[in-house]
């Protein structure tokens, strides 16, 4: 009850969401195969809502959408459901395994922000944009 | 203020709106609160929602009352502003953490159940309701695994959370079924342990099965097991709480969604949500947000 238990609990709670979705060892004391129905639980909801943020590169992988998620973010720390459908997207593309729609979606995208895979995107001026959308029709 | 929840309620969500707008007879519905924008105007079928009287209560799922760190202010602050801006007179939160060390789960965790653990949600849950007007309700979890550390079960647990900082009950039937179910206890005896006398009202909801375990996602009809469980809620307590269906993905149609109301309903005793005659829907709701 003194006030020297409380970094205990922060650590311990710290340690957890660690181990659940940034590739650190589980805390001491639980239950693994828990720990392990637990993170793989997180990772559909998150594969969820990336889903939600782009629809067309999940719709494009079908039922096949949560182990492509799965298989590249497992482990991964969270940055938030643009970037890492971003990042995918971008990843799958220059493995040359995109689907169309998906491709659309992500062309779409990058001719309206900018991201350079470390922070939020950014929107680009409307002239920027329009030059690229122009660049990208003609590469067509 | 609006009145307290009565009834049969469910989860507002855009993807439901319109079959909610054509279901008349609904005593309260709930909305996830950081779904919401307090400074610009409500979604319009939820805005038709609560003018036609129904009550409305924001439901926070990322304050992360059980978090060590404070309360982050701006979060409650915004939960404060929604309340205000659907009347509420109770908002809702979770008995878990979401972050730590700088890092968000996603989603809700199950805190140790010790003597600390309860400091820090009282603290947290003090310096919440410092800025609510409303009452505030906190729900148990669902979760796969309890912490070795445990000092109490989860129902000495919420009665000593409850009894120390005054806050009412919002008890998920469905988590109790989950929590009972993956550690192989009887649900009932775990429901007629909880604090029954502090519930403000309750949620029920479908899950699905994955790695072994019944999950409670949301996104399925309700198994009988859970319907079995609010019947006996019934039975222990004296006045018949408020119960809300939940449903956060894979959408019914109409009739389907209606028809779980109803199945709520008919446990209950509650009258039963039904649909509206066709071209009566209330005005402003056709919009489609």
């Amino acid at each position: 009850m003194n006030g020297g238990d409380r970094p205990g609990l922060a650590a311990r709670q710290a340690a957890l969401i660690e181990a659940l979705v940034a590739g650190g060892p589980y805390p001491d004391g639980l239950d693994t195969a828990r720990l392990d129905a637990t993170r793989r639980a997180l990772l559909r909801k998150r594969a969820g809502r990336v889903a939600r943020a782009w629809p067309l590169l999940a719709a494009a992988h079908g039922t096949d959408w949560t182990r492509v998620f799965h298989a590249r973010f497992d482990g991964v720390a969270p940055t938030d459901p643009v970037r890492e459908g971003w990042d995918l997207a971008r990843e799958l593309r220059a493995a040359g395994t995109l689907p169309a729609a998906a491709a659309s979606e992500l062309a779409g995208r990058e001719a309206a922000m900018r991201y350079d895979g470390r922070s939020a995107p950014r929107r680009r001026s409307r002239p920027a944009a329009a030059l690229r959308r122009l660049l990208e029709r003609s590469r067509g | 203020m609006a009145s307290r929840p009565t009834g049969t309620g469910v989860g507002w969500r855009p993807e439901i709106a319109s079959v909610l707008a054509g279901t008349a007879g609904l005593g309260f519905c709930e909305v996830i609160a950081e779904s919401l924008d307090p400074a610009a105007d409500l979604p319009a079928p939820l805005r038709s929602q609560a003018a036609g009287g129904t009550t409305v209560i924001p439901h926070g799922v990322h304050l992360s009352l059980g978090g060590t760190e404070p309360v982050d202010p701006a979060r409650v602050t915004h939960l404060a502003a929604c309340a205000a801006a659907v009347d509420a007179p109770i908002v809702s939160e979770h008995v878990a953490f979401v972050r730590a060390g700088g890092r968000e789960a996603g989603h809700l965790l199950p805190l140790p159940r010790t003597r600390d653990a309860l400091d820090v949600l009282a603290a947290n849950i003090a310096r919440t309701r410092t800025e609510l007007d409303a009452e505030l309700a906190v729900e148990p979890i669902a979760a796969l695994f309890d912490w070795p550390e445990d000092e109490f079960t989860e129902a000495e647990f919420l009665t000593r959370l409850l009894d120390r900082t005054g806050a009412l009950l919002l008890l998920d039937v469905a988590n109790v079924h989950a929590n009972a179910v993956n550690r192989g206890r009887d649900a009932r005896a775990d429901l007629d342990a909880m604090p029954l006398d502090r519930i403000a009202y309750c949620h029920v909801a479908g899950g699905a099965r994955h790695d072994g375990y019944y999950h409670d996602t949301h996104t399925d009809p309700m198994p009988a097991p859970v319907l079995d469980l609010l019947a006996h809620l019934v039975q222990r307590c004296p006045t018949v709480p408020p119960v809300m269906l939940e449903r956060d993905g894979r959408h019914p149609p109409a009739a389907a969604l209606r028809a779980e109301l109803a199945a709520i309903a008919a446990v209950t005793g509650h009258p039963a949500p039904h649909e509206l005659p066709a071209g009566s829907e209330r005005p402003g709701v056709g919009s489609r947000r």
